[in-house]
């Protein structure tokens, strides 16, 4: 294979968002040494600025049509790139705002933090146009190598020194795997392009090598049975951290699950497709029965996600157009309510000063709109209408009954009754005992405005879900020529014809 | 405007409770108002919508269709047949009667307020759906305000729902079904409801994928299934079990009843009624929505399922009711002893039959909803549902007294009740296919009476225990408001059941038809023999409809 050094100005351009948040980084990471004076909220705002001016040129991208792919064919830029990084950016301001309360409570290197949230949105932004198996590993470990640091940035709580060590151990024992999976598939197919791969027939090595690579992969969106250190990661990190962690990496993950099984293995689906029902059936139904005994809010809704996943892997085990469009979606609800809860938990946590479910106690009595906002996110991530969540769920299996994924599709109901009793059990804290103090509890500015953008998101997509899911389809064009049903291109039939 | 009739009645509440997130809790008469306010402009429309309804064109009427999704094929599709219209107007009288029966709550009033509503117009929302989506997606949204109502406002259930039995052994409602071990706090019987009603709502909903995928039309909407989806042999039964199982347990249908009469003690007194009253019909009415519609074949040959359960219900939902001790009990167990009713004028498949279930659905609403108001009027004032402990109520009570009499009578079906045309017509259309079903329905309705009365013995006469001595009658004009309207609703409809014959006859003529290919009798001219009809035996029926018609 041949790569073409020279760089012209058009593919400068489709660089641009990224190219553009490394140099705003360096501004960031120069403003915080030169000038000691200045107020750490206010380089989060010069961070989330950049971000911003980031996620304005992806919708310059998206708009006016800019594709293309770098460094042959390494990176791609194209309308799913554009959608996943467009959600990595949204969950990256949203956790920025979320941790404005929260540095204070780090005693050392508070501006660096802003500037490793941000390197790690940029690594996962490569990620998202990673299209051949080098990018994939370089991508995947700029992205953790952020969060390694992230992780333990309490530096005198024993909980996050902890989380770190185990998240690092394990991710590094991940990079293994998916170095090893690489070097095989490169070994038996002497291809690295996804898209070159289609053909490639089935050997041995192959299938392990991309089993190891599937692995690798479902440790970073926490599948079962590779979800071992997201409990107590998520418990042990700071909790914008565990916020971050429990949105961004997956949302990157899955760009490059979609790419890796739809475009480099479309032609073994059948092999595959089970393996990906195993997994969604194992992460449903493990993370939805133990989430049941945690007492802990961050632990709950570390449990929480993966039965989450598990939901999101129902559509790749779909493996349609169809299952794509109801993965990016799904990932969409996912992100406003879970970040709309951890923004909850951060002001429950700010002003108690703990994160069990015990302390939620009579919150409708100190604090309605909390309460309020709570009820709203676990509802959605419970798959409840008129909430996003129920129509991800619902498109989820759609996707999955056309292809005839009926005992998927039964696990997954079943989950979501189960999933109802925890998320109702801290309802019925929050609603209907009464507190043990009831003084009431403050919420600053960007918590607040967190809270509204993730009600807003939960609620509009749910009530009128067409716009966002006419963006995931369009998102997903792409995936078109898989074989699917003939109804899924044929308009539906109307009463009146039309 | 009177396209828009089926908005307004759905979109007021909806706008009342969102109106009310914004208003503080403290401007009490704001929020009263409020809320009274919203259920009022959704209460008239209904009633213009009873009366706008052309029962002489029938069909589906006040239609509004609104794309929705294009990728998924749903559209939010409204309207409103004979069945749904009856349906509606109760949902909106009990609404409204249940805004003013609510009028004293002091504790988050505003947030009870938004619940209810959110409840009541999802419940209605069910009632005018013709998109399969949206079916579903009001039925489950009406379930979470449940878990909030009964949770934040409604009361433990203590002891009461211990049971004695004649020799003095104590019983508990253990025959119901898993789940009913008998705890005795208000939080278990609210995650007991949302838990049962979810697990059976994902079952239908397994069943309406079913539907969506086999067939193959790549729509929700129910107009066009009905028309061109096809389903037969195990497929059919399999979707029209999940259906029927999943949609009964809301219903509730024995042997899936067990978290209702526990929801209904624990529950306050305008939920319970909007519970007993319309919550419990989505059950039926989605059954007749999605199986009778879409599944016409299937449900002939399956129907007779409910007909066997439906003794069960009436016989065992009537002897709990007479042996419990709590008021709700009593009046929970009653009602779902009389969705019993309900579902043998389903089963029978006659025109007549299931025009009685169906105004037997509206006249239970109105019954039942006055005796949840008094049974929770009575426990204001007492603070104990404990029948033992109580009586002699009537002196200190008299319009709560005179009104549960009315109510208890109205339950019975006494003529006179709009109760009463509905339980001739499920006895009279059922007898020609069920007669040992009729038995026993006339037999529970003996049983109606006899724990009616002992309940209404154990309130209101006999001796007073002096604690009681400083309770108060409804004397208010808004307490005794939802009463008489509940009352005047029920006579009125009793004497001049016309209308609302005609309107469900126009909904159940065109359904029947389709299941049974049996052409109603009363169109047919006299002369043409009966061709293509094996399934019915007309005679008879013949002279039954001729009955009730010429009434």
């Amino acid at each position: 294979m041949t790569f073409s050094l020279t760089l012209s100005a058009s593919d400068l351009l489709l660089l641009l968002p990224e190219l553009f948040l490394t140099l705003w980084l360096c501004v960031v990471l120069a403003v915080d040494f030169s000038f000691k004076r200045v107020v750490q909220e206010q380089l989060a705002y010069l961070t989330i600025l950049g971000l911003l001016v980031t996620l304005a040129c992806l919708a310059w991208f998206d708009m006016s049509g800019i594709t293309g792919t770098l460094f042959g064919k390494m990176f791609v830029v194209d309308r799913m790139a554009i959608f996943f990084k467009a959600m990595i950016l949204l969950a990256t301001v949203l956790v920025i705002l979320l941790s404005i309360d929260y540095v204070h409570r780090f005693s050392l290197f508070r501006g660096e933090y802003y500037f490793l949230v941000a390197m790690s949105a940029l690594g996962m932004m490569f990620m998202a146009s990673a299209n051949d198996l080098l990018s994939l590993f370089v991508t995947l470990e700029f992205a953790t190598f952020g969060f390694y640091v992230l992780v333990s940035y309490l530096r005198d709580d024993m909980a996050s020194n902890e989380a770190g060590l185990k998240f690092f151990i394990l991710g590094v024992f991940a990079a293994g795997l998916l170095a090893y999976g690489i070097s095989l598939v490169y070994g038996e197919t002497g291809k690295l392009v996804f898209s070159d791969m289609s053909g490639a027939t089935p050997t041995t090595g192959l299938v392990i090598g991309f089993l190891l690579i599937f692995a690798a992969l479902g440790f970073k969106i926490g599948a079962v049975p590779f979800h071992s250190w997201i409990p107590d990661t998520y418990h042990g990190a700071p909790t914008p951290v565990t916020a971050f962690l429990s949105i961004a990496p997956k949302v990157a993950a899955f760009a490059l699950l979609l790419r890796l099984f739809l475009v480099a293995l479309a032609t073994f689906k059948p092999a595959w497709a089970l393996l990906i029902v195993a997994a969604s059936i194992l992460s449903m139904t493990y993370g939805n029965i133990v989430a049941i005994a945690q007492r802990n809010i961050k632990r709950l809704l570390a449990y929480s996600g993966i039965a989450q996943v598990g939901n999101v892997l129902i559509g790749l085990a779909a493996g349609t157009k169809m299952g794509s469009d109801s993965i990016l979606f799904y990932l969409l609800t996912y992100l406003f309510a879970n970040l709309g809860a951890f923004a909850v938990i951060m002001a429950i946590s700010n002003s108690v000063g703990s994160d069990e479910i015990e302390d939620y106690r009579g919150l409708n009595r100190r604090s309605p709109f909390l309460a309020f906002a709570m009820l709203i996110f676990l509802l959605s991530l419970a798959g409840v209408p008129p909430l996003a969540g129920f129509i991800g769920k619902l498109y989820i299996f759609v996707a999955a009954i056309k292809e005839g994924l009926y005992v998927l599709i039964t696990v997954g109901l079943v989950n979501i009754v189960v999933s109802m009793y925890y998320y109702l059990i801290v309802v019925k804290k929050m609603y209907i005992n009464e507190p043990l103090d009831s003084s009431p509890i403050k919420t600053t500015g960007p918590l607040r405005a967190v809270i509204y953008v993730g009600l807003a998101g939960t609620l509009v997509i749910g009530i009128y879900p067409q716009p966002f899911l006419d963006w995931a389809v369009a998102a997903t064009l792409m995936f078109s020529n898989l074989v699917g049903p003939a109804a899924a291109i044929t308009p539906p039939v109307t009463p009146f014809g039309g | 405007m009177a396209e828009y009739t089926l908005l307004i009645i759905l979109f007021a509440p909806f706008l009342g409770a969102l109106a009310l997130i914004f208003v503080s809790n403290r401007q009490v008469s704001l929020v009263r108002g409020i809320a009274a306010g919203s259920a009022f402009v959704s209460l008239a429309a209904s009633v213009y919508l009873f009366y706008a309804y052309d029962s002489v064109k029938g069909g589906y009427q006040f239609i509004q269709r609104i794309e929705w999704s294009r990728q998924l094929g749903i559209s939010l599709h409204l309207g409103v047949d004979g069945i749904g219209t009856p349906l509606v107007l109760a949902s909106g009288i009990l609404l409204f009667a249940g805004i003013f029966v609510s009028w004293h709550i002091k504790d988050r009033m505003k947030e009870f307020y938004i619940w209810i509503l959110i409840l009541a117009a999802a419940t209605i929302g069910v009632f005018m759906s013709l998109d399969l989506f949206f079916l579903y997606f009001f039925y489950e949204m009406s379930v979470i305000p449940m878990y909030l109502l009964l949770g934040m406002w409604g009361s433990h259930t203590k002891k009461y729902l211990e049971m004695t039995d004649p020799e003095g052994l104590k019983q508990r409602d253990s025959v119901g079904f898993i789940f009913n071990f008998g705890a005795n706090s208000k939080e278990y019987a609210a995650m007991k409801l949302v838990l049962f009603l979810s697990a059976f709502a994902v079952a239908a909903l397994m069943g309406i994928l079913l539907i969506y995928k086999f067939s193959g039309l790549n729509t929700f909407d129910i107009l066009v299934l009905r028309e061109k989806a096809h389903f037969s042999g195990p497929l059919a039964t399999l979707i029209w079990l999940l259906i029927f199982f999943g949609f009964a347990s809301i219903a509730p249908i024995w042997p899936l009843h067990s978290w209702s009469p526990v929801g209904h003690a624990a529950a306050p007194a305008a939920t319970s009624m909007l519970h007993a009253g319309v919550l419990m019909k989505l059950g039926h009415f989605s059954i007749i929505r999605v199986a009778f519609e879409i599944l016409p074949e299937t449900t002939r040959e399956l129907m007779p399922i409910a007909a066997v359960l439906c003794i069960f219900s009436i016989i065992y939902g009537g002897l709990v009711a007479y042996y419990a001790k709590d008021t709700k009990y009593v009046i929970g167990y009653s009602s779902s002893s009389h969705m019993g009713y309900v579902f043998l004028g389903m089963a029978a498949l006659d025109y007549i039959s299931l025009s009685g279930a169906v105004i037997y659905m509206f006249a239970h609403a109105m019954a039942t909803g006055m005796l949840f108001a008094m049974a929770g009027w009575v426990y204001d004032q007492t603070h104990t549902r404990d029948i033992p402990s109580l009586g002699g109520l009537s002196n200190r009570m008299p319009f709560i007294s005179a009104a549960f009499v009315i109510g208890c009578m109205a339950s019975i079906g006494m003529p006179g009740t709009v109760n009463f045309i509905a339980e001739v017509m499920i006895i009279v259309g059922s007898w020609n296919k069920y007669p040992f079903q009729v038995v026993v329905a006339v037999l529970g309705i003996v049983l109606t009476m006899a724990y009616l009365f002992k309940m209404m013995r154990g309130l209101f006469y006999g001796s007073m225990a002096e604690k009681y001595s400083h309770s108060h009658d409804a004397v208010a004009v808004v307490d005794r408001m939802p009463l008489l309207i509940m009352i005047t609703v029920s006579i009125s409809f009793g004497i001049f059941p016309g209308h609302l014959y005609s309107v469900v006859r126009s909904g159940v003529d065109p359904l029947i038809a389709r299941i049974t290919k049996v052409v109603p009798v009363a169109e047919l001219p006299m002369n043409i023999p009966q061709a293509g009809s094996p399934t019915m035996p007309l005679p008879a029926s013949r002279e039954a409809i001729a009955k009730v018609t010429s009434r």
